[in-house]
C-alpha cells in the first residue's frame, strides 16, 4: 500500500468539489472516489469530510438531497451535487491551485 | 441575497430543531460505517464484526466528529448551551442534597447582599428628588472643623444681599406647631419657607402655584403650600385644597399650591404645611436653627461658593459685632446630599462590610461543597472526555452547573432580600430616605452579577483541575483523583479556615455592639424614669401671644392648669420645662463665658444644654439639689438672673472649688446682667445616653413659651394618668394642643433604639456567618470520613481505639477552625477600631468580648465536628475493608 499523505490545509474543499463534477454522490462514495482517484494516497478523515460537506452546502456550492443508494441495498442516503455557484467556485479554486502548485514546484526545482 | 436567506433558514432550523439535524447526521454516519465495513469485508476478507469495528475506528470518535460538524453549523455555542443547561439540570437533580444546600447557602448570602444593596441604592446612590441635586448646598456657620450649626435670619439676609455664587437661596424653619383645617387643632410638622426655598430646590407644586417673591413681602396675605397627604386628609383632595385656609399656629394661611405625593419632606425636613416664612428684620445675629440652602450658578464649584461666603461672613461680622463675637465662625457651603445622608454612609458601610463577609463565607462554603461533589463525579466527567467531548466543553459544563446553582441562589436570594429590606425598614437605622428602599431592577441586576461571579469562583477549581488532569486517569483512578489529591485537600482546608477567619470579625463586631447596648441600657439618665410621664403642650397663639414681653396669659394658664393636674389622682408632682432629657440633637444649647475664667477674645465660648424649668420640674423628674439653694419665687430674672448647674458642669468648670456664687455672661450678651450660679443639682443627660450629663437650668419666670413640656410624677402607672391629665389641661383652655404623651421609660428606650437595632442586625448577620462556617466544617469532615473509611477501618482493625479516631477527626476540624479563628482575631483586632464611634464604654479590642467570641466560635466548630467524628468511630472495620 502506498504511503498515505495528509491533506494540505484548504485542499479538501477543492477535492470534494472535483469528485462531484461528474455527478451526485453520497458521503461514503465521495471518500471512496477520493481514495481511488489518488491511488490510495489521500485519506480523508471522516471527522473532516462531513463538516466540510456541511460547510460547502452552507456556502451554497453544493446541494444535498435524500435519495436511495443501490450499493447500500436501497437504504436512504444523502446525495450531494454541485450547484452553479459550486461549478464556478471549482473552476476558480482549480486555477488557483494550479498556480500555487506550479509555483511551489518551481521553487523546489531551483537549486 | 437569496443565499443569505437560505442560510438564515438553515441556521434557524439548526437552532430550533437540533435533534432533526442530529438524526440526519446519525443516519449519514451509520450508512457511511456500514458501507465502509462492507468494503473492508470485501477487500480484506474480514468477518463482518471485525470489518465493522475497523470501520468505526477509521471513522474516529463519533462524538468528536459530531462536535466538529456542529461547529460547522455555526450555531454550536447556542445549541451547546441548551445542551449544557439540560445536562447540568439533570446532574443537579441527581444530587438534590448538594443542590438544595448550595442554593440555600447562596440564597442567604445573595439575599443579605441584595437587601443592603437596595438600601444603599435608595439612600446613597440615587439622586435626591430635585433637578441637578449636585448643585444644591446647605450653608452652615462653622467655627472649627468639628463644630457647625445652622444659620439665623441675620445670616440668611446677609447672604441674600451679598452673595454672588448662587442662582437662588432659600430659608426653612422647621417646627412642630398646632395646625387646624376645619377640625380640632393637631400638632404637625410645619416648614416655614421663603419663596426661594422651593425655587432653589426646583420643586414646583403639582397643583396651583408656588410661593413667589410677592409672598415674602411684609403685609402680603399669608399663603402656604401643603403636601398631597395633607390636602387629601384635611382639605378634600388636591384641587379642592386650593383657596382653602389652614390655621397654622393661629394664623390663617390660604392654600395656593399642593405638592406632588412624593414630597413628604423638603431638604430633609418633614412638613405637612409649608407656609411663607415672612421674616422680620433681626435685631441680633441669633437665634440660629434655620436651614439655608443655595443652588450653585453654572460653572461654579463648592470651593468657589466657600470663598464667596467667606467674604459675606467678614462683611456680616462687622454688622452684628455687638451680639456675636466669635470671629472664627464662617459661613460654609456643604453639599446638600452630604447633609441629608449624614451618618448613613458610615452605618451602611458597616452593614455592607458585614454582608460582604457573609457572601464570601457562603461562596467558599459552596466552593468546598463543589469540590466534594466534583470528586464524586470525576468518573463521569472523565468518561465524557474519553468519549470525545473536548476539555473546554467539559469545563463549560461544570461552569454551567455552578452558574445555574448560583442563579437559582440569586432568585431565592432576591426573594429573601425583599424580605430583608422590609426587616431593615422596621428595625434598621433611622436614616433619611430609607423608606424609599425597595428591591428594584438595579438590585436584581446586582444579584445576578453577584451570582455569576460566585458561579465562576465556585466552579473554578474543578475546571482548573480538569485542565491539569490527563483525561484517562479519571476512569482508571476513580473517585480519588480529585478529592484525594493533595491540592484539593489543602484547598478544602483553606476554605474552612477562611470561613472561620471571616466569621470571627463579624461575631466580634456583633458582640462588641451588643455589649455596648447592654451598657447603654444600664446607664442611668440621672433619674428614675419609671413613674414619670411627659406631655408636650401648646397654647393657641391668638390669646397667648407674648405681647411686649408680657405673658401673664400664659403664666396664669399654667398656674391654674398645674393646680388641676396636681389634683389628678395619683399625681405626685408636676413641673414644666422647655425641653426634655434625651432630646438627642434637637436641643437648645447656649454659649456662656465664665467671669472668673473668660475665654480669649475672638475664640469660641463653651456651650452647654440650657433648659428653662419651673421649680417643680426637679421634683417631678426626681433630680436632687446637692448644694446651694433651689429657685425661689423671688428669682424672677430681671437684674439678678440665677442659674442651677448640674454636678458634671460644676466639676468640669470648677474642679477645685465650688461653683456656687460664680458669675457668667450668658449667650454672649455683654450688656445683659451677669448670671449667678445658686446651686448644684444631680446630673441629667440631655443629649444621648452615654454623653456627659452636663447642663444648666434657668427659672421659668419671664418669656414663657407657648409650647412647653409638662413632666408629671405619678404614684402608679404613668400611662394610666394620660386621659385625666389631658382633661385637666383642656378644662382651663379647651383649644390647647396636647401631643406626644409618653411615659419617660418609652422615651428612654426610643433614645437607644438606633444602637439596639444596629447591634441586632449585625448580630443576625454574624449568626448566619457562624452557621455557614459550621456547615463548612461539617461538610468537609463528613467528606473526609467517607473518603478515609477504609483507612479508618484498617486502623480500628489494628486496634486503634474509637476514642482516638474521634479525636483524630475532631482534631482536624478544630485545627482548621482554630487557625481560622486565630487569623480572624488578628483581622478583627485591626478592623474593630473602626467601630469605636459606635461603642459605649467598650474598647474595640475588649479582651473579654474577644475571648467569649473565640470560645463560642470554637464551640460551634466542635459541635459541627462531632457528628462526622462519631460516624468515623462507628465504622465497622470488617465492612469498611470489604466494601472498599
Amino acid at each position: 500500500m502506498a504511503d498515505r499523505a495528509d491533506l494540505l490545509q484548504g485542499t479538501l474543499d477543492l477535492l470534494v468539489l472535483k469528485t462531484l463534477v461528474l455527478g451526485p454522490l453520497h458521503g461514503w462514495a465521495i471518500s471512496k472516489r477520493l481514495r481511488q482517484l489518488s491511488d490510495d494516497v489521500l485519506e480523508v478523515g471522516q471527522g473532516s469530510l462531513y463538516p466540510a460537506l456541511y460547510r460547502l452546502e452552507d456556502r451554497g456550492w453544493i446541494r444535498a438531497e435524500w435519495g436511495t443508494s443501490p450499493e447500500a441495498g436501497g437504504r436512504r442516503a444523502k446525495f450531494y451535487s454541485l450547484t452553479a455557484d459550486g461549478r464556478k467556485q471549482f473552476a476558480a479554486e482549480r486555477s488557483q491551485w494550479r498556480l500555487f502548485s506550479t509555483a511551489v514546484e518551481r521553487v523546489l526545482k531551483a537549486t | 441575497m437569496g443565499l443569505s436567506i437560505r442560510k438564515l433558514v438553515r441556521r434557524i432550523r439548526a437552532l430550533v430543531r437540533p435533534g432533526a439535524l442530529d438524526r440526519e447526521l446519525d443516519e449519514e454516519v451509520r450508512l457511511h460505517v456500514a458501507l465502509e465495513a462492507k468494503e473492508l469485508e470485501r477487500l480484506h476478507h474480514l468477518s463482518p464484526a471485525d470489518a465493522r469495528r475497523r470501520a468505526l475506528v477509521a471513522f474516529g470518535g463519533v462524538e468528536r466528529y459530531k462536535e466538529a460538524h456542529r461547529d460547522a453549523r455555526g450555531v454550536r455555542w447556542l445549541g451547546e448551551l441548551r445542551q449544557d443547561i439540560r445536562y447540568a439540570a439533570r446532574a443537579l437533580r441527581r444530587g438534590p442534597t448538594f443542590t438544595i444546600s448550595a442554593i440555600a447557602i447562596l440564597a442567604l448570602g445573595i439575599g443579605a447582599c441584595t437587601a443592603v444593596f437596595s438600601v444603599l441604592d435608595a439612600v446613597v446612590i440615587s439622586h435626591l428628588p430635585y433637578p441637578h441635586d449636585d448643585r444644591l448646598v446647605q450653608i452652615f456657620e462653622r467655627n472649627s472643623p468639628t463644630n457647625q450649626w445652622p444659620l439665623s435670619v441675620a445670616d440668611f439676609q446677609a447672604i441674600q444681599a451679598w452673595q454672588r455664587s448662587f442662582t437662588d437661596v432659600g430659608l426653612l424653619r422647621q417646627t412642630d406647631v398646632s395646625v387646624a383645617a376645619g377640625g380640632a387643632p393637631q400638632r404637625l410638622p410645619v416648614g416655614y419657607v421663603t419663596s426661594g426655598f422651593l425655587r432653589t430646590l426646583g420643586v414646583k407644586p403639582a397643583v396651583g402655584r408656588p410661593l413667589g417673591p410677592a409672598d415674602d413681602a411684609p403685609g402680603a396675605p399669608p399663603a402656604a403650600v401643603v403636601t398631597h397627604h395633607f390636602a387629601v386628609e384635611h382639605l378634600g383632595g388636591d384641587r379642592a385644597a386650593l383657596g382653602k385656609t389652614v390655621d397654622v399656629d393661629d394664623i390663617a394661611y390660604s392654600v395656593v399650591g399642593v405638592l406632588d405625593a412624593r414630597y413628604t419632606s423638603l431638604g430633609g425636613r418633614r412638613g405637612e404645611v409649608w407656609p411663607d416664612a415672612r421674616l422680620k428684620p433681626p435685631d441680633r445675629r441669633g437665634p440660629f436653627g434655620m436651614v439655608v440652602i443655595g443652588r450653585l450658578k453654572d460653572g461654579l464649584t463648592i470651593a468657589d461658593a466657600a470663598r464667596d461666603l467667606e467674604r459675606v461672613s467678614r462683611r456680616e461680622f462687622v454688622v452684628w459685632q455687638a451680639s456675636f463675637q466669635d470671629h472664627d465662625a464662617k459661613l460654609v457651603p456643604v453639599s446638600l446630599r452630604r447633609v441629608m445622608l449624614g451618618d448613613a454612609p458610615k452605618t451602611l458601610a458597616l452593614f455592607s462590610a458585614a454582608v460582604v463577609l457573609v457572601m464570601l463565607i457562603a461562596v467558599s462554603n459552596v466552593a468546598g461543597l463543589m469540590l466534594v461533589r466534583a470528586a464524586g463525579r470525576w468518573r463521569e466527567v472523565s468518561l465524557r472526555a474519553v468519549l470525545g467531548a473536548t476539555r473546554a466543553r467539559v469545563a463549560r459544563l461544570l461552569i454551567t452547573e455552578s452558574i445555574m446553582v448560583s442563579l437559582a441562589g440569586a432568585a431565592a436570594g432576591v426573594a429573601l432580600g425583599t424580605l430583608g429590606v422590609r426587616v431593615m425598614l422596621v428595625v434598621g437605622p433611622r436614616v433619611s430616605r430609607l423608606a424609599e428602599a425597595h428591591v428594584h431592577v438595579r438590585a436584581i441586576v446586582f444579584a445576578v452579577v453577584v451570582a455569576l461571579i460566585s458561579g465562576l469562583i465556585i466552579g473554578a477549581y474543578p475546571v482548573i483541575h480538569l485542565a491539569r488532569e490527563r483525561s484517562a486517569a479519571g476512569v482508571l483512578g476513580g473517585e480519588r483523583s480529585v478529592g484525594g489529591t493533595r491540592g484539593a485537600r489543602m484547598l478544602r482546608a483553606a476554605f474552612v479556615v477562611a470561613e472561620f477567619a471571616l466569621a470571627l470579625p463579624l461575631l466580634a463586631a456583633a458582640a462588641l455592639l451588643l455589649n455596648s447596648v447592654l451598657r447603654l441600657q444600664r446607664t442611668s439618665p440621672g433619674f428614675d424614669p419609671s413613674h414619670v410621664l411627659t406631655v408636650n403642650v401648646s397654647l393657641p397663639s391668638a390669646r397667648y401671644s407674648p405681647i411686649n414681653g408680657s405673658d401673664t396669659a400664659i403664666s396664669s394658664y399654667w398656674t391654674r392648669a398645674l393646680n388641676d393636674v396636681r389634683e389628678v389622682p395619683g399625681v405626685v408632682a408636676a413641673g414644666l420645662a422647655d425641653q426634655l432629657p434625651l432630646s438627642g440633637g434637637n436641643l437648645d444649647e447656649n454659649n456662656f463665658d465664665l467671669v472668673d475664667k473668660p475665654v480669649p477674645a475672638g475664640t469660641a465660648q463653651p456651650v452647654t444644654p440650657w433648659t428653662v424649668v419651673t421649680k417643680d420640674y426637679f421634683a417631678a423628674l426626681g433630680v436632687r439639689l446637692l448644694d446651694g439653694r433651689m429657685f425661689l419665687p423671688s428669682d424672677t430674672g430681671g437684674q439678678h438672673p440665677v442659674l442651677l448647674v448640674s454636678r458634671s458642669w460644676a466639676n468640669r468648670y470648677f474642679p477645685d472649688g465650688t461653683a456656687i456664687g460664680r458669675k457668667l455672661v450668658s449667650g454672649g450678651c455683654t450688656s445683659c446682667p451677669l448670671v449667678t450660679v445658686i446651686g448644684i443639682v444631680s446630673d441629667v443627660t440631655y443629649t444621648h445616653l452615654g454623653d456627659p450629663p452636663e447642663g444648666v437650668y434657668e427659672p421659668m419666670t419671664e418669656g414663657w413659651g407657648r409650647t412647653v413640656a409638662l413632666v408629671v410624677r405619678t404614684s402608679g402607672d404613668p400611662a394610666a394618668a394620660i386621659p385625666a391629665i389631658g382633661a385637666a389641661l383642656r378644662s382651663v383652655e379647651p383649644s390647647v394642643t396636647v401631643a406626644d404623651a409618653l411615659p419617660m421609660a418609652d422615651r428612654l428606650s426610643a433614645s437607644i433604639a438606633d444602637p439596639r437595632h444596629a447591634a441586632s442586625l449585625v448580630a443576625g448577620v454574624a449568626i448566619v456567618a457562624a452557621l455557614l462556617a459550621a456547615i463548612g466544617v461539617f461538610g468537609t469532615l463528613s467528606y473526609t470520613v467517607s473518603m478515609r473509611r477504609r483507612e479508618i477501618g484498617v486502623r480500628l482493625a489494628l486496634g486503634a481505639r474509637r476514642r482516638a479516631v474521634t479525636g483524630m477527626i475532631v482534631g482536624r476540624g478544630m485545627a482548621h477552625a482554630g487557625l481560622g479563628a486565630a487569623i480572624g482575631v488578628l483581622a478583627a483586632l485591626l478592623a474593630t477600631r473602626w467601630l469605636r464611634s459606635k461603642l459605649f464604654e467598650v474598647s474595640p479590642t475588649d479582651p473579654l468580648t474577644f475571648g467569649l467570641v473565640i470560645v463560642v466560635l470554637l464551640m460551634v466548630a466542635l459541635a459541627a465536628s462531632w457528628a462526622p467524628a462519631r460516624r468515623a468511630a462507628r465504622i465497622d472495620p470488617a465492612e469498611a475493608i470489604r466494601d472498599a
